[in-house]
């Protein structure tokens, strides 16, 4: 099992009079983590935090194994961060901008300079590298703010709402450049976002939070690996009976609007289903596996969320 | 490698000293800074003044130029006087670089939220603010520290030995006054422009915090009938360490020496506060 990049133990964050993180409890290994949860659930807290800008009040989290408490210098030396918000530096060429973020994480000036270079062609801004930032696009900001995040090698990326504003083209780069770093197996990613299709496109794993707590998590591919056995069949020819047919083989079943809805239990394949059609002459229209997408999951996450808290 | 090639590869090269990191950030902003011709005229022109002074400290010592007009001494007395008032000019003329340089290193970077930019790599607060600070403090050095030392040095040079040896507190003083200066400019630019955030106010905030002081000052003296409003005229309070550093006429003599300089620490304290308060990266209400 390989050891976690992020640890969470018991974090507790208060800003103002409000306790924002109410003691999370987590470890993060996957390469690629969804951070997931509706506006003020405390994920940029989370991120603000592990990145020093917030002190916690209790409780503690460990990056890389450094404890964000006592060692927040060397934790962001090992992060690289793509904040939220429009930022950027005034003036600036993009080149100038890159290079001045690899200057700072520790790079010399020769080499900050290549690594800029390589980093805005990368995403995609090779040929706009000495055109300054005010006169870059939203997209091309985007752009701009993941080459300073990954110009210096970071082990571990933050994303922070990577598609903001981004129109449907540039979106696509995006999740593409995230899934080609993860690939690469270089670094981890944690993606913030409360867009669940970007979660889904790049994460392995998902955490979801509700007003500061940990409601659910997820390995996305178990959670779609174990909704593969659920079948939605679409026939023509039958005279109901196939349904009573599928039960026979110790199939849970419901039928509504002419679709078969079936989970098969174990040593149930579709193959018998594909033999028992043929069986009774019937055709398969459409068969499905319909799994659970990540929606499905947040909104079961913020309903069983909601219940406990008597809300509902 | 070659850069047009669209990969990403790990960096694993060396790495520079945490310690002078501070120094990147003060290179970037020189540049920037200087960018500005208008600016680096303006700068270059500050020197103008302590040339003249230094081309008037030779002729003073000229003796067939002396001979030329009848005289026979030097035609100025350089003493401590001489000294705060070529200082005094300037410490003008550094009040106003300041006022036009410090809004633009740290106001665009508030407005455009870069400081999470920066803070969230290996860079702290407090070398944030050493990197802006010491571009004021350098550009603001050169303009009183250097000439003032050089004027001594010069003088000495024209003087002998026993003028420097009985003169050398007008070197400590230069260095002091210089310092005092330099602290006050530094803070007061990076506070004024991290509280305003919008350049051309924060420049005028800066060049009114000197008129306004003096002014509330005699207000405060006129009302209460006190002569204690001079601890917010930060130009009588320096006027006032100066006179007692270079053993001269300072302005009227409304409080102690020691009490000035404690007013100057406390208002220094302050600008460090403010700093410190409005340098954040996120900001919460309540």
């Amino acid at each position: 099992m390989t050891a976690p990049h992020i640890e969470l133990e018991d974090l507790r964050v208060t800003l103002g009079k409000r306790e924002i993180l109410r003691g999370l409890n987590l470890e993060l290994r996957a390469r690629t983590v969804g951070l997931l949860g509706p506006n003020g659930a405390g994920k940029s807290t989370l991120i603000n935090t592990l990145l020093g800008f917030w002190k916690p009040t209790a409780g503690t989290a460990r990056v890389m194994g450094y404890d964000i408490r006592t060692h927040a210098r060397q934790i962001r030396a090992l992060i690289g961060y793509m904040p939220e918000n429009d930022c950027f530096i005034a003036n600036m060429p993009a080149i100038s901008f890159v290079r001045l973020g690899a200057e700072l994480s520790g790079l010399p000036a020769e080499q900050a300079l290549e690594r800029a270079h390589e980093a805005l062609f990368y995403v995609g801004l090779g040929e706009a590298r000495y055109r300054k930032l005010g006169a870059f696009s939203l997209g091309m900001k985007q752009m701009a703010k993941l080459a300073q995040a990954i110009v210096h090698s970071p082990k571990v990326l933050i994303l922070d709402e990577p598609t903001n504003g981004l129109d449907p083209q540039a979106r696509t780069r995006m999740i593409k450049l995230i899934q080609e770093m993860r690939d690469l197996g270089t670094m981890h990613i944690v993606v913030c976002s409360h867009l669940l299709r970007d979660i889904e496109e790049t994460c392995e794993e998902a955490v979801i939070l509700k007003a500061g707590q940990i409601v659910h998590y997820s390995n996305l591919e178990a959670e779609r690996a174990s909704n593969r056995r659920f079948v939605e069949i679409e026939t023509e020819g039958d005279d109901g009976t196939f349904a009573d047919a599928i039960e026979m083989l110790g199939c849970v079943c419901s039928v509504t609007a002419g679709k078969i809805r079936t989970v098969l239990p174990e040593g149930i394949e579709i193959r018998d289903i594909y033999r028992l059609a043929a069986d009774r002459d019937i055709q398969l229209r459409r068969l499905n596996y319909r799994r659970d997408s990540l929606e499905d999951i947040f909104l079961k996450a913020m309903d069983m969320k909601e219940a406990v808290s008597g809300r509902l | 490698m070659a850069v047009y090639k669209r990969t990403y590869k790990a960096y694993d090269g060396p790495l520079t000293s945490p310690v002078s990191r501070f120094l990147v950030l003060q290179r970037y902003a020189f540049k920037s800074v200087f960018k500005s011709k208008s600016l680096f005229l303006g700068y270059v022109l500050c020197f103008i003044p302590p040339l003249i002074v230094l081309c008037t400290l030779y002729l003073n010592q000229n003796a067939s130029l002396l001979a030329l007009v009848g005289q026979k001494t030097g035609f100025m007395k350089i003493n401590g006087s001489f000294f705060m008032n070529v200082l005094g000019f300037q410490g003008v003329l550094a009040g106003l670089l300041t006022a036009f340089v410090a809004p633009t290193l740290v106001a665009p970077d508030l407005v455009n939220g870069a400081l999470s930019l920066y803070l969230s790599r290996p860079f702290s607060r407090a070398e944030y603010i050493l990197g802006k600070g010491s571009v004021i403090a350098t550009l603001g050095g050169a303009l009183t520290l250097l000439p003032g030392l050089l004027i001594f040095i010069v003088q000495s040079s024209l003087m002998g030995w026993n003028w420097m040896l009985n003169n050398f507190y007008l070197a400590t003083a230069t260095v002091l006054i210089s310092a005092i200066l330099l602290a006050v400019f530094t803070l007061l630019g990076l506070a004024m422009s991290a509280l305003v955030r919008w350049k051309i106010v924060a420049g005028a905030l800066i060049l009114a915090v000197f008129a306004i002081g003096k002014g509330f000052a005699a207000m405060i003296d006129s009302i209460m009938r006190t002569t204690s409003g001079v601890y917010i005229d930060i130009q009588y309070l320096i006027q006032r360490v100066a006179g007692d550093l270079f053993q001269t006429q300072g302005p009227p003599e409304d409080i102690p020496v020691a009490a000035a300089w404690v007013a100057l620490l406390a208002i220094c304290g302050l600008l460090l506060y403010i700093v410190n308060r409005k340098l954040r990266v996120c900001e919460v209400a309540g």
